[in-house]
């Protein structure tokens, strides 16, 4: 085996419970690895319009918790749109409305009077590209915790200590947190914006290609948090690289002109995938 | 003949004429850029010259003399200094947080449907002559607020201490404080419209980033929006200022026009583009005219200052957000 530089660099990530500082307290579930996973998210019927132009055409899926679920797809197939749906952000926007329900929790996120800032906070969203706050590397953590919580200084400190050690980011900035967070490299904001979003202890983190604008190296990183972040959470990630999704998940969602072609656990996709479409896709032959 | 017309070695006259073309395009280009500058220059230096006169008279003192007799010759260009400052002032303090709710509206919270109309209204503002402006505030405004928002003042504010100085004296109408209402509104759609610019410069994914943070609309505004672009906002509000500083015709109808410097904001005063307005052609005297033109000089060298602030701040604004 080749040693990568990046293996070398970066301190190994499964090994931190041995130091004494400040650990944030995980809850392991240790029957998660090979146990039944319970389902987070059901996705019933699900229909999606822009203005008259249905982007989704009926989609059933259910997504487990404590697992990385990668939606994956040609561009425009509206895997981007069904993640959207998830926390309700297409509801910025008049014009775009759905039908069916999502359950979280056995919860209709979909019905009329769900409180959309609660809901956004227990779901947390990553972008495309890192979107650092206008403020310090701090508040920009601190921020979202404030939306929510009432802490003395000390409790805040400790959140967003642990916060960005949860992304993997504390031993890089924790001699800057005074500076803009405009001011960290591409994988570093982006790794930002992970911490900025578990602060709010959600359970489920949305990931919409959280890599496409960052470098190989900082790619890594980004999929070796996620790794460590899916024994806590309820992740889904949409992305166009198809090495990221067999390398990062464990279930796979293939879908194509608003359809969910197959869905199931990532080795058999990509290994033994029932329908043409789903094959001729990963390997390469359209898309 | 499709063999080399076109040789390295030896231009031919048709190229040799395209080069012409183009140094002489270049050329009057050039010129013409120049010609402005040095137009701008030319004015500095005139106005430099034609108050020479009184800035050997008066010195420095001009800046802080409040006298202003034609009759015995004293100039002093407090009064109107003070004037334009406080009137900008006022129309600031009323126009900018207008200007930020418009802005607010159009690009958060407005229907799409409606977002284009009203702007356009709103810049509309813009387009109706200051003179206009002028006869409305003497004929519409000034009654009115002698007969509302002064008494209402005086009788709010009127009796606490050193507050109730600026609203001393009789409600005329007339005045400084009409003059900054009409200021106000005079900059909104400047400020309004610039805000609005910058506000749209936010990228949608940063935005999206704070919603889905679980932020309302005004946490998005407070603490995204405006943090994001306060350099382009306060670069509007310079814009609106250095207008504000230099409005000629609609001050002169409502300002009263009286050469004093009074405590309270209800009496009248003036600023230095209604002097010039009102004076200069009863300026006789060398002395007097020198004395105008020495105001005007003033008045260009501030309304300078607060521009290039202006544009420096939204450079910066634009060589951020080009990154």
């Amino acid at each position: 085996m080749t040693i990568d530089v990046s293996t070398v660099q970066t301190p190994t990530h499964s090994a931190t419970p041995s130091t004494p500082v400040t650990v944030p307290k995980i809850t392991i579930n240790t029957t998660s690895e090979r146990g039944v996973p319970e389902v987070k998210i059901a996705i019933k019927d699900l229909r999606f319009y822009y203005k008259n132009f249905e982007a989704l055409k009926g989609i059933n899926l259910d997504i487990y918790d404590r697992r990385v679920t990668a939606f994956i797809g040609p561009s425009g197939c509206g895997k981007s749109t069904l993640l959207r749906i998830l926390n309700r952000i297409y509801d910025l926007y008049p014009g775009q409305h759905v039908t069916g329900e999502v359950l979280v929790d056995g919860h209709n996120i979909l019905a009329p009077g769900q409180d959309l800032n609660l809901l956004r906070a227990r779901i947390g969203m990553v972008f495309q590209k890192p979107t650092p706050f206008p403020m310090s590397i701090y508040d920009n953590i601190a921020f979202g915790i404030r939306l929510y919580e009432k802490l003395p200084a000390q409790d805040l400190d400790i959140r967003v200590e642990q916060a960005l050690r949860r992304a993997a980011l504390w031993d890089e900035v924790k001699d800057k947190l005074k500076q803009s967070g405009l001011s960290l490299s591409g994988g570093q904001q982006q790794r930002l914006c992970i911490a900025r979003a578990v602060a709010v202890k959600p359970s489920v983190l949305l990931m919409d290609e959280p890599c496409s604008a960052l470098d190989p190296l900082s790619t890594q990183r980004v999929e070796e948090l996620i790794a460590e972040l899916k024994s806590e959470y309820c992740i889904v990630i949409v992305t166009h690289n198809m090495q990221q999704a067999a390398r990062s998940s464990d279930y796979t969602a293939f879908m194509y002109l608003g359809s969910l072609v197959e869905f199931d656990e990532t080795e058999s996709i990509f290994t033994h995938p029932r329908e043409r479409q789903t094959e001729d896709y990963i390997t390469g032959r359209f898309g | 003949m499709v063999d080399s017309v076109i040789g390295l070695s030896k231009p031919s006259n048709r190229m040799r004429l395209q080069q012409l073309q183009d140094t002489l395009f270049r050329g009057t280009t050039k010129f013409f850029a120049l010609a402005v500058l040095a137009l701008l220059g030319a004015i500095l230096v005139s106005l430099a010259i034609g108050a020479w006169p009184a800035t050997k008279t008066f010195g420095f003192g001009f800046l802080f003399d409040q006298s202003w007799n034609p009759v015995k010759e004293r100039f002093g260009g407090a009064p109107a200094i003070y004037g334009t400052l406080i009137t900008s002032l006022i129309a600031m303090l009323i126009g900018v947080p207008l200007a930020l709710g418009v802005a607010i509206f159009l690009t958060e919270l407005c229907p799409p449907v409606l977002r284009r109309p009203i702007g356009t209204l709103i810049e509309l503002l813009a387009a109706i002559p200051s003179i206009i402006y002028g006869i409305w505030g003497l004929f519409v405004l000034a009654p009115f607020l002698q007969l509302t928002v002064q008494p209402f003042l005086k009788v709010v504010f009127g009796d606490i201490p050193i507050i109730g100085i600026l609203f001393g004296g009789a409600p005329l109408g007339l005045g400084v404080l009409t003059a900054g209402f009409i200021l106000a509104v005079m900059v909104l759609p400047f400020i309004a419209s610039v805000m609005r610019d910058v506000f749209s410069t936010v990228p949608v994914i940063l935005r999206e980033s704070a919603y889905g943070l679980g932020c309302t609309t005004s946490e998005v505004v407070r603490d995204i929006v405006l943090p994001y672009t306060r350099v382009g906002v306060v670069g509007g509000v310079m814009l609106g200022l250095g207008r504000a500083l230099g409005e000629t015709m609609a001050v002169t109808f409502v300002i009263g026009n009286a050469h004093k410097i009074s405590p309270s904001l209800l009496a009248a005063g003036t600023t230095i583009s209604a002097s010039l307005a009102n004076e200069f052609t009863e300026a006789t005297g060398a002395l007097y005219s020198s004395a105008l033109i020495e105001l005007g000089f003033i008045l260009f060298v501030i309304t300078f200052i607060v521009l290039a602030a202006a544009k420096l701040m939204l450079l910066r604004l634009d060589r951020r957000s080009a990154k």
